[in-house]
């Protein structure tokens, strides 16, 4: 055995001599675990130090990779993984035949999908260039040739007239690299891998760039995909609970379960939270139903209702005891300027709350055992975060919780700091039954009790001067406290959890600070500051619940890009100069102006000034910007209005999208896509119904959101902007975008600016005759 | 006890005939096709083929079903096979071509209102060979009890997968 210890790009490399029965450099899971046996009951995540955590190479040239993050269907892992790891490795993108994600007890990173290109350097990608780097060790050693006079292309590395493939080079060796990383597995952003090692240089790149397949379409087309709804335990209860008559509302007494009925149904109790269990799931759905007619709670009415949302929010609210964020770009003195402009605008934009309403409503399965360790089977974006939650609750360590992760209805962020809602209640029903058991959400548990993304308004202040430009803009941004991660089934049964996030925003900020970066540079005077509250109802529900915030794709940002894209429109035409230009005009940053460029030439925008008005029917155009994530985002929306009933027909959106470079063309074209109709639904329809007991909202009545006869053409440009050489991320930010974009476009049309969503035909009818 | 036909083979199942045939496909015969959405058929999650027109399977008792024939998804590459009066070596390894026309698209996102979409589509091509956009958009939002939801937004890549299966399907058909 030779050990030789060095210190490479920040890396321990070590190579050491080993044998295994199967030749493989690494073949089974649990091998890469922390060194040493683990106590009974105790299962840890893999050991982010050890290369083979992070990828395998097979004898057979095969290659598996893990990561704590899981598929919420980007296809990212599936996809852009595959591609990126395939590259630094320099192997087809076919070799790599297994992803192992979002297990916490098989994968060794952590962390959330928001974050699944980290700007450009995903974990993967450093963990596949330092194994890189010690595989060419490893074949200089073994080939006797320099390392420097060494090739690899598609997994073999060649030089000196020799060659050997991957598979061969490690078989019967391990690669005694230890990967730095810094950080808290457990934490809402998990481990980064450290150091600095080479990096393929992007003018090599034969594998990103290219529209490889997502492998995970197949099963899911095929119905061979195990979803979370598919999971099944030997002696698993299926579970309904009977969530409280508001969200104020404490437990008088639980009904009880009519036996004759019911005969194998049974209710528990704990706190506030009450579940009805069963062995069948039809006998649970129908005990549920008789239990929840006869439980008892207190009143409670501490909501202002959504006819009051606004009023609220503007003369209720406490916005003065948080401190107040200022954007890191301010400059001049705005105030002073507009109030010595003669051309200006005064304006307040009022977004309602929305719901992350995905299709399947929120279900998980918890099987806590005898020996302490609990299981829970769930669709999470960040499993690690979960874990802690879980372990948090029951008052264990979290290397008794394993959580592991399975398909299931994309939510939107509302698990990116670990739970979706029906976690929780099916590991404290577990607990107190002693068996595996599966809750599932309701689609009226679904919209009344999970988060929302928050309300917000924004009031704007502006002018313009004789020359047609943006000479002062100031803009405050008042939002309700987001990033609720509490386990609300912990809540109800009165178990620990993190608190409620406070006025000052929460752990991650996501509240009173400056989210959407601004892009017209040009402009002298800018003053953008961002207030924060409490979550409304929170404080004063006996439960502490009330309404609670969750990220929803764009948290904070879509609340105050919509009011600055539209304002940023209203004082184009306050200027006399097309909206596009207009933006254009003050943009110095090249990659802005190249994705206004983009939209104006494949959009069909046309700069004019007369309305085109007929059959009653009036169209307009709309443009709106945005920067996030290293993204730069346009998008042009191209409307019909009817002047009699006030209905909006969104008949395209073009959206240009330069993301530096650009990993998968086809995949990205389907999330902007997706985005797009998401930004339609919430431009057009989306809106939180609630009374002051609680949500109102409890179906896809209630709740509408697009169909596909509200489908407009989407023209979708993709700008590869290899030169950047990073992976701008973020393609959910297609869903901010149609909604300022549309609100330009009614004004083109209408002359008459909506500055409250969603538009309704009926406040757009109110506007037109006003 | 009820009996019917599961994707061409003749099941029994215990379950009560008031039980929704979601969860008998779903908990009894474990099919992982059609998912719970809404049990409203208020999305389209749920959706089978009930002797040939799609339905609800999250409001349909299971009674309802007895003596007819349900397809799943997981059925549909048998119920191609069948019309096409493939030998069943061929049709073990044949997909539906709305399956492949699906892949080929690369059309679900998150995926999970997918199965509906197919079923839905698979009644349409059944009806109407080469439907126009507007006749598929119709099948998606008025034909049946409520529109058929998909929360990602995938509904332009649907209309090219249905296109693209309808073209497949047509030339195979004259082929």
């Amino acid at each position: 055995m030779s050990t030789d210890l060095t210190n490479v790009f920040g890396a321990s490399l070590s190579r050491r001599g080993f044998v295994t029965a199967g030749g493989a450099l690494l073949a089974s899971f649990g091998l890469a675990r922390a060194e040493g046996q683990q106590p009974a009951g105790v299962v840890d995540s893999l050991n982010p130090a050890r290369p083979e955590s992070w990828i395998e190479i097979h004898a057979d040239n095969t290659i598996l990779i893990r990561t704590g993050k899981s598929d919420f269907g980007q296809g990212t892992i599936f996809t852009a993984y595959r591609q990126i790891v395939a590259e630094e490795l320099g192997v087809p993108f076919e070799a790599i035949t297994t992803v192992v994600s979002g297990d916490t007890d098989r994968t060794p990173d952590g962390g959330g999908t928001f974050d699944l290109l980290m700007h450009g350097m995903p974990n993967l990608r450093k963990a596949s260039a330092y194994v890189h780097q010690a595989l060419l060790d490893l074949a200089s050693q073994q080939l006797g040739v320099p390392k420097d006079q060494l090739s690899v292309q598609d997994g073999v590395v060649s030089g000196g007239g020799k060659s050997v493939s991957y598979g061969d080079l490690v078989k019967n060796q391990k690669l005694n690299l230890t990967i730095p990383v810094k950080g808290d597995v457990n934490s809402m952003f998990g481990l980064t891998v450290e150091g600095d090692p080479p990096l393929k240089p992007v003018s090599q790149y034969s594998i990103v760039g290219k529209s490889f397949p997502n492998s995970v379409i197949v099963s899911k087309v095929t119905a061979k995909e195990t979803w979370v709804t598919d999971v099944r335990l030997p002696g698993m209860l299926h579970a309904r609970v009977v969530h409280p008559k508001t969200l104020g509302s404490k437990l008088v007494s639980a009904g009880t379960v009519d036996k004759a009925r019911f005969p194998n149904a049974q209710v528990v109790v704990k706190g506030n939270l009450v579940g009805v269990v069963a062995p069948t799931e039809w006998e649970a759905i129908k005990a549920a139903q008789q239990v929840a007619s006869g439980t008892k709670w207190s009143e409670w009415k501490g909501l202002p209702g959504d006819q009051r949302l606004f009023q609220y929010l503007k003369e209720d609210a406490d916005w003065k005891t948080a401190p107040v964020a200022t954007s890191t770009t301010n400059k001049g003195d705005a105030p002073a300027a507009i109030a010595n402009s003669p051309k200006k605008l005064s304006a307040t934009y009022q977004l309602p709350y929305l719901k992350h309403a995905p299709i399947g409503p929120t279900m998980a399965v918890a099987d806590v055992r005898a020996d302490g360790t609990v299981y829970v089977y769930a669709h999470t974006q960040n499993a690690q975060a979960l874990r802690t939650g879980i372990a948090r609750m029951l008052t264990t360590s979290v290397d008794h919780v394993v959580v592991r992760t399975f398909a299931g209805a994309g939510h939107y962020g509302r698990s990116n700091g670990g739970n979706a809602g029906a976690e929780d209640e099916a590991v404290i029903l577990s607990q107190a039954l002693g068996k595996p058991v599966r809750v599932q959400w309701t689609r009226q548990d679904d919209l009344q009790w999970s988060t929302q993304s928050s309300a917000a308004i924004s009031e704007v202040e502006l002018s313009v001067d004789g020359k047609g430009n943006l000479s002062a803009y100031e803009i405050k941004h008042y939002m309700p406290a987001m990033q609720d991660d509490r386990l609300v089934g912990a809540i109800l049964a009165g178990l620990p959890t993190i608190p409620a996030p406070n006025e000052i925003g929460s752990l991650f900020g996501i509240a009173n600070a400056m989210h959407d970066p601004w892009v017209y540079d040009a402009t002298p005077a800018v003053l953008e500051r961002s207030y924060g509250t409490s979550q409304i109802g929170q404080t004063s529900s006996p439960l502490n619940v009330g309404l609670r915030d969750h990220s929803l794709r764009t948290p904070g940002q879509y609340q105050q890009n919509f009011p600055r894209e539209l304002a940023i429109t209203e004082a184009a035409v306050l200027a006399g100069v097309d909206p596009l230009q207009f933006r254009i005009q003050h943009a110095r940053e090249k990659r802005v102006i190249g994705v206004l460029d983009a939209v104006r030439q494949n959009s069909g925008w046309e700069t004019r000034s007369a309305r085109r008005v007929s059959d009653g029917v009036s169209r307009g155009q709309g443009v709106s910007v945005m920067f996030r994530s290293g993204t730069y985002w346009a998008c042009v929306a191209q409307i019909a209005v009817n002047m009699t009933s006030g209905a909006i027909k969104v008949e395209k959106v073009t959206v240009a999208v330069d993301p530096g470079i650009v990993i998968n063309p086809a995949q990205l074209k389907r999330q902007v896509e997706g985005g797009a109709v998401m930004g339609v639904s919430i431009a057009l329809l989306e809106e939180v119904r609630f009374d002051e007991s609680g949500v109102t909202s409890s179906d896809w009545r209630s709740y509408p959101i697009a169909t596909m006869a509200d489908l407009p053409e989407i023209k979708v440009v993709l700008i590869n902007n290899p030169e950047v050489g990073m992976y701008g991320q973020g393609s959910e930010a297609a869903n901010a975008l149609a909604a300022p974009a549309i609100a330009g476009a009614l004004f083109d049309a209408t002359g008459k600016v909506a500055r409250r969503l969603p538009l309704k035909a009926d406040y757009v009818k109110a506007l037109l005759k006003a | 006890m009820t009996t019917m036909v599961v994707n061409g083979v003749k099941r029994e199942v215990q379950a009560p005939a008031d039980t929704p045939l979601l969860y008998v496909l779903r908990n009894d015969l474990e099919l992982s096709g059609p998912q719970f959405g809404c049990g409203l058929a208020q999305c389209g999650a749920c959706s089978v083929l009930l002797n040939g027109k799609e339905v609800r399977s999250c409001i349909t008792p299971v009674g309802a079903a007895a003596g007819k024939e349900v397809t799943t998804l997981e059925g549909l590459p048998a119920r191609w096979a069948k019309q096409k009066g493939l030998s069943e070596a061929e049709a073990a390894k044949t997909l539906h071509p709305l399956q492949e026309a699906w892949i080929e698209e690369q059309t679900p996102l998150c995926g999970f209102c997918q199965n509906g979409m197919m079923i839905k589509a698979t009644e349409l091509l059944e009806r109407i060979a080469s439907p126009t956009v507007a006749e598929i958009k119709e099948a998606f939002t008025t034909s049946g009890p409520s529109p058929h939801l998909c929360r990602c937004g995938s509904y332009t890549a649907i209309i090219q997968a249905v296109q693209r299966a309808a073209s497949t399907m047509v030339k195979r058909s004259v082929a």
